[in-house]
């Protein structure tokens, strides 16, 4: 059996290690929950994921967040149109010259949803017009005429032209539904909701207009930030400095309690700020002023830099007597979230994430697995950091003892 | 020369104080009244408490929520002073202030000034509550397994504690380790597909996929609009940030005339002070900045490229990899090394106390 206050320790220990082990395990099952869930078939609903064709005529639906197609687009949109017209008809071996006049009325969606039929077919009934089995053919055949743009991974933005293609492309295999896309007429028979999955479809996903506007207009208020951080402004620099010296030396305050961490970086500190201050010392000696302007300068800076130097060495032995007279507090296992003062601060916070760029599943999961590993580690040495002191302490008391 | 001196006198230009008063405001979060701070200076008890709740709000070390404003006036009082002292807050009366709000407004505000100072508090604040559009990932360990807090001492613990207690919460850590790993891994090539399904549909080039916030916005569009209405609110911060920044002298100068500046100086020595206070204050920066090896900190949005090519403010995981696998090493001597320790310990410890009986864990 250990002794009371010792395993006690351990214990409180162990059990803040535990603790932490399953806030950050309950933090990924609940990633892993909205991962799982987007991978299995969704639905995208209209407005916000599909970014449908430029329509000439959208009145009567609910407005689209964007997209007011150019009458360049809707040339294009109306000569593709006409294209996958006659691929079907070539498929079909029929000629149905005058039907064609009628169809091409640009009505899109008539064409979106219904690939297959022919351009008799209404435009009003979307959804069912995929539903026929003779449809099954041409619309197989639609897809092999199409560039299929699944395949294909996209980086550049797609023009409106393979959006279009890319739209119709999809559809095309599915001919049991189209997309329960807003933009079908209200009348429409109700449609069952194509299953939409990630894998298949996901590169044809499109963020909204109003969020990609949100979200451009915010990075670049956060660049603006990181910018402005970097040139902070010489008045505003003087007048802090003055600020917080005025408020020192107005007072003698006591010190705070100073972690490990902290007498090691405020050491580190100081030790730099000796080499700076040594440095600009040997240059103001050695400065030869010309007038009297200049000069006076140089005595100001000297007074200055005396008066710095007096600062630091009063750190310096003010750290002195505190480490001795309160050893400082042992590291906790990990630091207290943002209250560390090396990290979220750093010498330049850029306020906008930088990327981290990855080419692999097993590269992902490769540092993952390393940086958990070392947390692991982190939390092993300390708790054997623990167990030791622990241990000394009963030794000393030990020996102690037997000395009397 | 002449410029210069005209400038502390901008101060005093109708407007610009309260501007830069009223940006401060709109930077920090429920930021109070350009009226208060007014009142503040003068020491004002009814700014007391707007001011107390503020330094509450910017000292609480978590995000901000409903939970922090149904904590009492007493109790905000004195996590502050705590947390001001233990920044090393050098002045003393504000320990000395009653915690009912009654009176202190003056000394609140210095606190407040001290604070921002001392660091870039809006932005920090902002950088809190920040909405991560991205999937992030951390580069530095602070916050890998950080403990909630201060181990507070297990209730139960009251008497010697049998060691296989101890046995027993170690198996139970060592198989908390497991599962997270299990869980992780899963987690990564989840979000590996993700990117890979969605290649091709990020209007920002450089993205190139979408991450699981922007896949998930298209999935639940309820929840997608409130992330909208997030971000914007987000940007009207951030534009209430730049304003402050730009007006920031001023307020600096209307604080300093409150600390009381120094004797009257002729206009050319004036300059020549304030140039050398600014010089010597940039060196004394150099040092104070707590500058490591600039190792990124913070969290960095995963990006999948099948080249994995990355720009040059971009990290790339091949080399994070690297270092990691230095650090394991590193990190594994030092534990063999305390386990080696552990163990002569516990062999003196055995000889000294016959009564104890150690069994060691397995070894790993």
């Amino acid at each position: 059996m250990l002794p009371a206050d010792c395993s006690r320790r351990l214990v409180a220990e162990l059990q803040g290690a535990l603790d932490a082990c399953a806030h950050r395990q309950l933090q990924l099952e609940q990633s892993l929950r909205v991962c799982r869930r987007l991978l299995q078939a969704w639905e995208p609903t209209g407005t916000w994921a599909w970014e449908p064709p430029p329509e000439p005529e959208t009145n009567e639906e609910d407005p689209l967040p964007a997209c007011t197609p150019s009458p360049q687009d809707l040339k294009e949109l109306e000569f593709l149109t006409q294209a996958l017209e006659k691929a079907v008809r070539v498929r079909r071996g029929i000629t149905k010259a005058g039907e064609r006049n009628k169809a091409p009325s640009l009505k899109p969606r008539s064409i979106v949803t219904s690939p297959g039929t022919t351009a008799s077919t209404p435009p009003q009934s979307p959804g069912q017009a995929g539903g026929h089995a003779s449809d099954r053919r041409p619309t197989k055949g639609l897809r092999q005429t199409t560039v299929p743009a699944k395949g294909r991974p996209e980086r550049r933005l797609p023009s409106v032209r393979d959006r279009t293609r890319a739209g119709i492309g999809a559809r095309a295999p599915r001919p049991g539904a189209g997309l329960r896309n807003q933009h079908m007429a209200p009348s429409a028979a109700p449609q069952a909701p194509e299953a939409f999955t990630l894998k298949e479809k996901g590169h044809l996903l499109r963020l909204p207009a109003a969020f990609r506007k949100a979200a451009s207009q915010n990075s670049s208020l956060w660049a603006q930030l990181s910018s402005m951080q970097t040139s902070d402004s010489m008045d505003a620099a003087a007048a802090k400095t003055q600020f917080l010296r005025n408020i020192q030396t107005a007072s003698g305050g006591s010190q705070p309690r100073l972690s490990a961490a902290e007498v090691e970086a405020e050491a580190r500190r100081l030790r730099k700020a000796c080499s700076l201050l040594r440095l600009r010392v040997r240059e103001e000696l050695s400065a030869a002023p010309m007038d009297w302007m200049q000069e006076y300068r140089c005595l100001l800076t000297l007074e200055g830099l005396q008066a710095m130097v007096g600062q630091c060495l009063q750190r310096l032995q003010e750290l002195r007597a505190a480490v001795a007279e309160r050893p400082p507090l042992p590291c906790p296992v990990g630091r207290p979230p943002r209250a560390s003062p090396s990290c979220g601060g750093g010498a330049e916070p850029t306020w906008s994430p930088q990327l981290l760029v990855y080419s692999s599943t097993q590269e992902l999961q490769t540092l993952a697995a390393l940086k958990l590993r070392v947390a692991v580690l982190d939390q092993q040495i300390h708790l054997e950091k623990v167990l030791l002191e622990e241990e000394m302490g009963v030794q000393q008391r030990s020996a102690a003892l037997r000395r009397t | 020369m002449r410029r210069r001196r005209v400038d502390p006198a901008a101060g005093a230009r109708a407007g610009a104080l309260p501007e830069a008063i009223a940006a401060l405001s709109r930077s920090l979060p429920s930021g109070p009244s350009p009226e208060i701070f007014r009142r503040a200076k003068f020491d004002r008890p009814e700014a007391t408490s707007a001011l107390w709740q503020l330094l509450f709000r910017v000292l609480s070390p978590f995000p901000a929520g409903n939970a922090l404003a149904s904590i009492a006036l007493e109790v905000q009082a004195r996590l502050v002073k705590s947390a001001l002292c233990s920044q090393g807050y050098p002045r003393l009366a504000l320990a000395q202030l009653p915690e009912d709000g009654s009176k202190g407004s003056r000394e609140l505000l210095l606190a407040l000034s001290w604070l921002l100072a001392r660091g870039p508090v809006p932005e920090q604040m902002l950088a809190q509550t920040r909405v991560p559009l991205g999937d992030e990932m951390t580069v530095c360990q602070c916050e890998a397994l950080a403990s909630l807090g201060p181990p507070a001492p297990h209730l139960e613990a009251e008497g010697p504690v049998d060691v296989r207690h101890v046995q027993w919460l170690m198996g139970k850590l060592r198989f908390r380790w497991r599962q997270l790993v299990s869980s992780q891994q899963e987690q990564c090539a989840l979000l590996s597909k993700i990117h890979l399904y969605t290649r091709g549909c990020h209007s920002d080039q450089n993205l190139g996929h979408l991450s699981v916030t922007e896949a998930e916005m298209l999935r639940d569009p309820e929840g997608g609009q409130k992330l909208l209405r997030t971000l914007e609110h987000e940007s009207r911060r951030l534009e209430a940030v730049l304003a402050w920044r730009r007006a920031e002298p001023v307020f600096w100068q209307w604080m300093a005339r409150g600390c009381g500046r120094g004797p009257e100086w002729s206009a050319a020595r004036r300059a020549s002070r304030e140039t050398v206070e600014k010089e010597l204050g940039a060196l004394q920066r150099c040092w104070e900045q707590d500058s490591g090896p600039a190792p990124a900190h913070g969290p960095h949005r995963l990006v999948r490229r099948e080249d994995g090519a990355a720009g040059d403010r971009d990290l790339r995981a091949a080399e994070l990899i690297r270092t990691l696998r230095s650090q394991e090493a590193c990190l594994e001597a030092v534990l063999r090394q305390l386990q080696g320790q552990c163990r002569q310990e516990l062999a003196g410890l055995a000889g000294a106390l016959p009564g104890l009986i150690w069994i060691p864990p397995p070894g790993r």
